[in-house]
């Protein structure tokens, strides 16, 4: 029998001091790089009421040693992990990003590489699933083109490890969760009818992207990406050991052009998996730098 | 445009103004002696003086922010929170009642979410690195805009205007005050911190918080105070405006500073820190709200 939400929020609130949650939040940061903050922990608590429920025990330190000893420990985890990043893919998810790459990154970004005589863009989708987030800098790129990047070309890589979610992606065939952001403008622009529920992406706004299928595990595939202004792999690397973690940085790092950025799910952390990338904020949101030869410090703007 | 002798003048004349709560001074006195000398009967008994600021205090000290102490004197708020801690939040207090509710240039909750936010991440900051003083701090952190008070009570209606460009341009508020006023929060706060004798390293941080490595004394404090209201500002906590800028902290000349002097610096979680600034938010909102709000309408 499933509980009802407001029986469950309660339930969650009674034992939120518990403090095999702190455990919990702990051991997924050191696992995975996801951070919870403490006044956020009753939505870590909510994720794992679920999964409680789901694998039958009652307390938070049960679930705990499900996480920690058990035999299937690791795909317990994965599944918190699941829980914990669902509903994260919609178009527009992430608001800061986007305004920090028109007022400060893409400015930076054109004025290097128009010194040096360039004038195209490359991104990189890693890990971009269902293709929310290539559509969203697809459109987001196309409406920049008009100002900031007048007489500039770009292209967008899309990759993915799963051929489903790769299918879903080429098709852009979306409802209204994941164009719950999307304003009414670029709706009517970008997309046109489908069914009577869903829209599909135009094809203009396909023919900006490239969908591939890469495993980021695969070094002679990594290798071979060069060029990279920007990066965006939003909880992938969740699910990554740290050895993989580390050679996937290692990879990313060289794939970017100095004065290049990555940017990683809004709760997710590099700490102690690289020191190369220079951790840059930006309002609202944290970017991960490469900076170019000879870079002294100093705030940009 | 106005000089920098003028807000000078003005200062002198501000003690005589109305709304300068008559317990600044002492307050601002037993700010700079060690806890272990200050009587403790002697802050309750200042505090009892003015009972706006003892109510706003107590609201503070009761909010969530700093853990529901459900005091309902300010002897027990003392003994929950520390005499440093009280003493900050009744200082912070009193400033408060210093601008006319609608003189304000900057919104009143803005101020002081911004100045709040940089007192707990300065002291948060000041714990994880090892400053011996993580209260002091604190202080320094809540005073370290002391100017935008001293800017906003000499030319309200000007500085609104420039505060506006600063908005509209996206760029920081003290390039906005350097264009158009002549000088910055930082030179008039440091005026009105001379004024009332405030101890030497926290004029410091109130001259040097945007270029620290300028400051003549107190060099870690001014730093960390430094990276707090960059962190802040990059937070959400900010002056309530959008500002374009990317920063690199750690690349930053305060941090190696402060490296220099607390090696655990270089070791510390980034981002972590500036995740649970995020999750610190609405909470400094909330305690924001209730105190100023309502305490700025009630003094108007």
């Amino acid at each position: 029998m499933q509980m009802s939400a407001a029986k469950a929020v309660a339930t969650v609130g009674d034992n939120l001091k518990d403090p095999a949650y702190l455990k919990i939040r702990d051991m997924i940061y050191q696992v995975s790089g996801i951070y919870q903050p403490e006044e956020k922990l009753y939505l870590l608590a909510s994720r794992c009421t679920r999964r409680m429920s789901a694998v039958k025990v009652n307390t938070p330190a049960e679930y705990l040693e499900h996480l920690t000893v058990r035999g299937n420990r690791e795909n317990e985890l994965r599944l918190l992990l699941n829980e914990i990043t669902i509903g994260e893919t919609y178009m527009f998810r992430s608001p800061p990003q986007l305004e920090a790459l028109r007022n400060v990154i893409l400015p930076q970004i054109r004025a290097a590489k128009s010194a040096l005589g360039f004038k195209r863009l490359h991104l990189w989708s890693a890990g971009c699933s269902t293709g929310e987030e290539p559509y969203t800098l697809a459109m987001f790129l196309l409406e920049e083109g008009q100002k900031l990047l007048a007489g500039w070309t770009f292209d967008i890589l899309a990759t993915d490890l799963n051929d489903n979610s790769l299918t879903a992606a080429r098709a852009g065939i979306y409802g209204d969760y994941a164009l719950r952001s999307t304003s009414e403008l670029l709706r009517r622009k970008y997309f046109k009818p489908c069914d009577e529920k869903r829209l599909q992406a135009t094809e203009q706004l396909k023919s900006v992207i490239r969908f591939e299928r890469v495993n980021l595990n695969d070094d002679s595939k990594m290798t071979f990406l060069k060029g990279l202004d920007l990066i965006f792999c939003c909880n992938v690397l969740i699910y990554f050991d740290l050895a993989s973690k580390r050679k996937v940085m290692q990879h990313f790092y060289s794939n970017l052009l100095p004065g290049g950025y990555l940017f990683l799910g809004h709760a997710e952390s590099l700490y102690q998996v690289d020191d190369r990338f220079h951790l840059v904020h930006f309002p609202g949101t944290i970017g991960y730098w490469k900076p170019p030869v000879g870079y002294a410090g100093g705030i940009k703007r | 445009m106005r000089t920098l002798e003028e807000v000078r003048s003005r200062i002198k004349a501000l003690e005589a103004m109305p709304t300068v709560p008559a317990i600044v001074q002492p307050l601002i006195s037993t700010l700079k002696t060690a806890p272990e000398e200050v009587n403790v009967e002697k802050v309750v008994e200042l505090v009892s003086y003015d009972s706006t600021i003892a109510a706003q205090c107590l609201r503070m000290a009761n909010s969530p922010l700093f853990g529901r102490q459900n005091t309902e004197t300010v002897r027990s708020a003392i003994l929950a929170l520390g005499l440093k801690r009280i003493e900050a939040i009744l200082l912070g207090c009193c400033l408060n009642t210093m601008v006319p509710s609608g003189q304000w240039a900057l919104e009143a909750v803005t101020f002081w979410r911004h100045s709040l936010g940089c007192a707990l991440v300065s002291c948060k900051l000041a714990k994880l690195i090892g400053y011996p003083d993580p209260e002091k701090a604190y202080l320094a952190g809540l005073l370290h805009d002391l100017g935008i008070l001293v800017n906003t009570l000499v030319c309200s209606e000007e500085y609104r205007r420039y505060i506006q460009i600063a908005r509209d341009k996206h760029v920081a508020l003290e390039q906005s005050e350097a264009e158009h006023l002549g000088f910055t929060h930082c030179q008039s706060g440091k005026l009105l911190a001379e004024h009332w004798k405030f101890s030497a390293d926290l004029v410091a941080v109130i001259e040097f918080h945007h270029t620290p490595a300028a400051a003549p004394v107190a060099l870690p404090l001014v730093s960390l105070v430094h990276l707090s209201d960059l962190l802040c500002r990059l937070r959400d906590l900010g002056h309530g405006y959008y500002e374009a800028m990317g920063v690199d902290l750690a690349g930053d000349t305060a941090w190696a500073v402060l490296v220099e002097h607390y090696p655990a610096l270089a070791r510390m979680d980034l981002a972590r820190l500036t995740m649970d600034i995020d999750g610190a938010m609405e909470e400094i909102t909330a305690t924001v709200d209730a105190v100023f709000k309502t305490g700025s309408s009630a003094t108007a």
